[in-house]
């Protein structure tokens, strides 16, 4: 089988406009969760969210911006730091073959809710003509090709929370059988629109806003927990074969080393330890690593009731005594909920905590739940000098249950 | 008539489409300004709505130049005056 590098990083998340400044918030313990603008937040009960802080108007030329939803938007911006990140520069053959795998569970939420405003409420028969284009789950992937020229596989996952996992995960499939050489792979989401945050709140799923703090509002693995923060942002990673990275001397920023990927059957939204137990066993033994080698683990922590309690039993299960010694923490705390990119965001912050052998922690973690005991770094962040390897969680409704293995790079 | 609704055209492309004035001419292909027919059918909607006209449920002659599309507003404007 062929070794897998990571050699690009992308990322526009809330607390960063790259993976650097995303990570130095995320160390820093700081959260990025506020009181959402009142445009979006007027008719909300928890007028919450992670914003991403980011003139985006300013990377497109206008007629360009007029066909990009946000979600294609932050996907772009992503795309080209990790091209760039990986020092990526082939030649037009090489670039096409080169794939774009990307999840988004919502895709463009902001015109399709745009243009329902303007048909239902507005009562409107002028619809902007690109709606559809702005709309289609895909169109961030396919903004992706266009700008890059990257003619291979350009497939959009859309596996609600577990979406950038999977993509990143079936894109590391296609390299390590030999489909393909290169690809960039990751998320997207931008779901911070008045409707969608609506049928999310309706859901009964969405955390309320903390009195004193509303930064502190998520609060994973606290026994005072009362639900996700939805974030928007994305972030994209270029995956390589070994050799072809190594051939071109390229930057090594991690190995992807595993992928287990499985599907619960028994609730739409109700997750099970056993499923969230066998993704992991199921992505260790793709990675040929036993439960020993790994130190550190980003885990989904939605700071739902149902996820943080059946998660860490999960954990418990396939690590068993090995889990005492394990760092758990879930970055959710601070950039928010992000869906669709949570698991490609999630895997930059845990290939830069190995980089920089420090444990980003689990913010807002101040009343302990008996039922979630192991150690989730609580507040603030701790220096794990020994650690190469390390897991990044994603369960979604739907089932889907997706984790990625990865070791520590060079660069 | 038709200056007004071709220099009104020109204003819509030079603020939502950033293209430079001198460039706008009744006689500039739409293809020479990289405006596709989507976009095309987007100006014309906002041109509807300063003009309070509405397209035709049959779809117009797909437009070759600026003036073509000033033209064709500027007849909508026209038979909604006559009737």
């Amino acid at each position: 089988m062929r070794r897998v590098a990571v050699t690009g990083l992308g990322a526009v998340a809330p607390g960063g406009n790259d993976p650097e400044a995303l990570f130095a918030t995320l160390a820093a313990g700081r959260s990025a969760v506020r009181r959402l603008p009142d445009a979006i937040a007027a008719r909300l009960k928890s007028p919450i969210g992670a914003c991403v802080e980011l003139e985006t108007d300013a990377q497109f030329p206008a007629p360009r911006l007029r066909q990009l939803d946000r979600v294609s938007q932050l996907a772009l911006v992503a795309a080209r730091q990790a091209v760039a990140s990986a020092v990526l520069e082939l030649d037009p053959e090489a670039r096409s073959r080169v794939g774009v795998f990307l999840g988004s569970g919502m895709g463009g939420a902001g015109a399709t809710d745009e243009g329902y405003a303007a048909f239902y409420g507005a009562r409107s028969d002028r619809i902007k003509p690109f709606t559809v284009l702005m709309a289609m789950t895909s169109a961030p992937a396919s903004w992706i090709g266009l700008e890059h020229g990257f003619g291979g596989a350009n497939l959009t996952y859309s596996c609600a929370c577990s979406s950038a996992a999977v993509a990143i995960g079936e894109a590391w499939l296609r390299i390590r059988s030999g489909a393909a050489d290169v690809a960039l792979a990751g998320g997207a989401e931008a779901p911070l629109v008045p409707g969608t945050m609506k049928a999310w709140e309706a859901l009964q799923a969405v955390a309320s806003a903390d009195a004193d703090d509303p930064a502190a509002s998520c609060k994973p693995f606290a026994a005072d927990r009362c639900g996700l923060v939805l974030g928007e942002g994305a972030a994209l990673v270029v995956l390589e074969e070994w050799e072809h990275a190594r051939r071109r001397g390229a930057p090594i920023r991690g190995e992807l080393l595993g992928y287990g990927l499985c599907t619960d059957t028994a609730h739409i939204t109700r997750p099970t330890v056993e499923g969230q137990a066998r993704a992991i066993a199921l992505a260790l033994g793709s990675a040929g690593v036993g439960a020993e080698e790994v130190g550190y683990v980003n885990a989904h922590g939605t700071g739902t009731r149902a996820n943080d309690a059946v998660e860490t039993a999960a954990i418990r299960r396939v690590f068993g005594s090995a889990a005492e010694r394990l760092a758990v923490s879930s970055t959710k705390s601070m950039h928010g909920h992000l869906l669709g990119a949570a698991g490609a965001v999630e895997l930059v912050a845990t290939l830069l905590a190995l980089r920089e052998r420090t444990i980003p922690p689990t913010a807002n973690l101040r009343v302990p739940d008996p039922e979630c005991d192991l150690d989730y770094v609580p507040n603030a962040a701790r220096r794990l000098p020994d650690v190469d390897v390390a897991i990044s969680n994603s369960f979604a409704f739907g089932g889907t249950n997706a984790v990625l293995v990865c070791r520590r790079g060079s660069a | 008539m038709t200056t007004t609704v071709f220099e009104d055209l020109r204003e819509i492309l030079m603020k939502d489409y950033e293209l430079p004035g001198e460039r706008l001419t009744r006689e500039t292909p739409l293809e020479e300004i990289d405006l596709d027919s989507l976009a095309a059918m987007e100006i014309l909607f906002s041109l509807e709505e300063r003009y309070h006209v509405s397209i035709e449920d049959t779809d117009p002659t797909p437009f070759a130049t600026l003036g073509e599309i000033a033209d064709y507003v500027d007849r909508l404007v026209a038979r909604s005056g006559a009737s």
